[in-house]
């Protein structure tokens, strides 16, 4: 390695140093806890796959270089250096783990491997050896947020066509303004994905609920985030929370996506409106009567699988569950659940990576809890575990369907007739 | 326009969830020859915009685009 860029991953290692990563690098006793905790050892149990086999790789790399001793000593306490050889360890470290923090809640010391996992993201940035993919989704991202102005009527000529389908759904004499856009002082600014489905069913759900809503020009999700580029990931949350401060909302609904719901919600700071997953809403407007269901019209059982950042790190568990409930006539909890429940194995971006084997193999504790429940639906609330799932799905030849809590809403929803 | 594009690959990304219509693009065009055209064939209202800013920040190019009913027909270029 060139001797500037080993400087380079040095001064991100320092910079990177903060209060709770000492504490975290320094507190782990390597108890093997968190073996047990992760999906990716359950379904590979090989030491480079655990959150302290993977804390491991970075927590050297800190020795060497933030530390006297591991300067002077290297030998205490394995210190070790940059190198090729290393970073491809760092890679295989930092793209095996998915974020979900199960480790975290099992560790007695509380130390989270996905903040670890973001100095490991760093260095790969900073080394031009992230993965590709995500790189590439997180500059179209940064290109979309940059020249918006270009793509605005095109867009809105598409979503107008979705129109019709919301009419269709509830019985409505026009389509006009059933999905509205760049609409001042709106009450809730919705930000979707790119699929038709991730806007069609939230916009028959706030017709239904008659809310004043608009619809973002982006998407939620993040790609800047899953890269493990800082700048990026800011860039990308602002365009969505300038656009919501431009329209004077008084609410961000994300879509059903865990880690766009958790970073508005969570890591950008304090904002000038209320951010809500769209399971919330949907939740709210249920208890206030302002959406019905067809109560106790899915008798197939029924299990919901909890989105790691919407669940463990967003602290939505009930909602889903009492809209399910609802629905559905035989619900049945996965076990364990909640801040329990194993990741399925797709979250952090690694769905959008070329890592189908890897990720049928880390999915095992998830097809494990699925089979265990004899559920023949699994619902959940983001993109990247419905993906996840149907892989699993796919690579275990369950016999189950993967929906959308917004989907099982929409499908159904009491209509009433159109005034 | 695009009857007269002859594409030299199409790919169906129809229904495919997010981001992989965007991902495959990407993928597919590493493989292809400068000047080829690749056709990519989406449902996602939001490739409108993801995939110009995705041509843009590439340096690819799209030289025609065409809807039939929900059905887009995106023709990219590689240019780089």
């Amino acid at each position: 390695m060139e001797k500037e860029k080993i400087q380079e991953l040095k001064s991100i290692l320092k910079s990177r140093l903060n209060r709770p990563l000492r504490y975290y690098t320094d507190t782990c006793t390597r108890c093997g806890i968190c073996y047990d905790s992760c999906h990716a050892f359950y379904g590979i149990p090989k030491k480079e796959y655990s959150p302290v086999g993977r804390a491991e790789v970075v927590r050297k790399l800190l020795k060497k270089y933030t530390r006297p001793s591991g300067f002077l000593f290297p030998y205490w306490g394995d210190a070790m250096k940059l190198g090729d050889a290393v970073l491809d360890q760092v890679f295989e470290a930092a793209w095996s783990c998915t974020g979900c923090r199960r480790c975290m809640v099992n560790c007695p010391f509380g130390i989270d491997t996905g903040q670890i996992m973001g100095v490991a993201k760093h260095l790969l940035i900073e080394n031009g050896t992230a993965p590709e993919e995500l790189i590439m989704l997180a500059d179209a991202a940064v290109e979309k947020g940059k020249s918006i102005d270009q793509f605005k009527e095109g867009y809105k000529q598409v979503i107008h066509d979705l129109e019709k389908e919301v009419q269709k759904k509830l019985n409505l004499p026009s389509p006009d303004g059933l999905i509205p856009m760049e609409k001042q002082g709106a009450d809730i600014l919705y930000v979707g994905l790119a699929g038709a489905h991730s806007i069609v069913n939230p916009a028959i759900i706030f017709n239904a609920a008659k809310a004043n809503w608009t619809l973002s020009f982006f998407e939620a999700v993040n790609f800047g985030f899953f890269a493990g580029d800082p700048d990026k990931t800011n860039f990308i949350a602002q365009r969505i929370i300038k656009e919501a401060m431009a329209l004077n909302v008084k609410e961000v609904v994300i879509v059903e996506c865990g880690t766009a719901f958790r970073i508005l919600r969570a890591l950008m700071g304090k904002l000038p409106f209320r951010v809500s997953s769209i399971v919330e809403v949907i939740h709210r407007y249920v208890e206030e009567g302002k959406v019905k269901l067809n109560k106790n019209s899915v008798s197939e059982p029924v299990t919901y699988h909890d989105p790691c950042q919407l669940g463990r790190n967003g602290g939505v568990f009930e909602e889903p569950r009492a809209v399910i409930r609802k629905i559905v006539s035989d619900y049945r909890e996965m076990s364990p659940t909640r801040e329990q429940n194993w990741c399925c194995g797709g979250g952090g971006g690694l769905v959008a990576l070329d890592n189908e084997d890897f990720r049928i193999k880390t999915g095992k504790a998830k097809k494990d809890q699925i089979v265990a429940t004899g559920a023949k639906i699994v619902v959940t609330a983001c993109e990247n575990c419905v993906s996840q799932l149907k892989t699993i799905k796919g690579g275990y030849g369950l016999d189950i369907e993967v929906k959308y809590l917004s989907e099982l809403v929409c499908e159904n929803l009491a209509i009433q007739s159109s005034e | 326009m695009s009857d007269a594009i002859k594409p030299d690959i199409t790919m169906d990304l129809k229904g495919m969830a997010c981001p992989m219509p965007v991902v495959k693009v990407s993928q597919q065009i590493k493989k292809m020859q400068i000047g080829q055209v690749l056709a990519a064939e989406t449902t996602d209202p939001g490739a409108y915009a993801d995939f110009p800013a995705w041509a843009k920040s590439t340096g690819n190019e799209i030289i025609s685009t065409d809807k039939k009913e929900n059905v887009t027909t995106f023709y990219i270029k590689k240019i780089k």
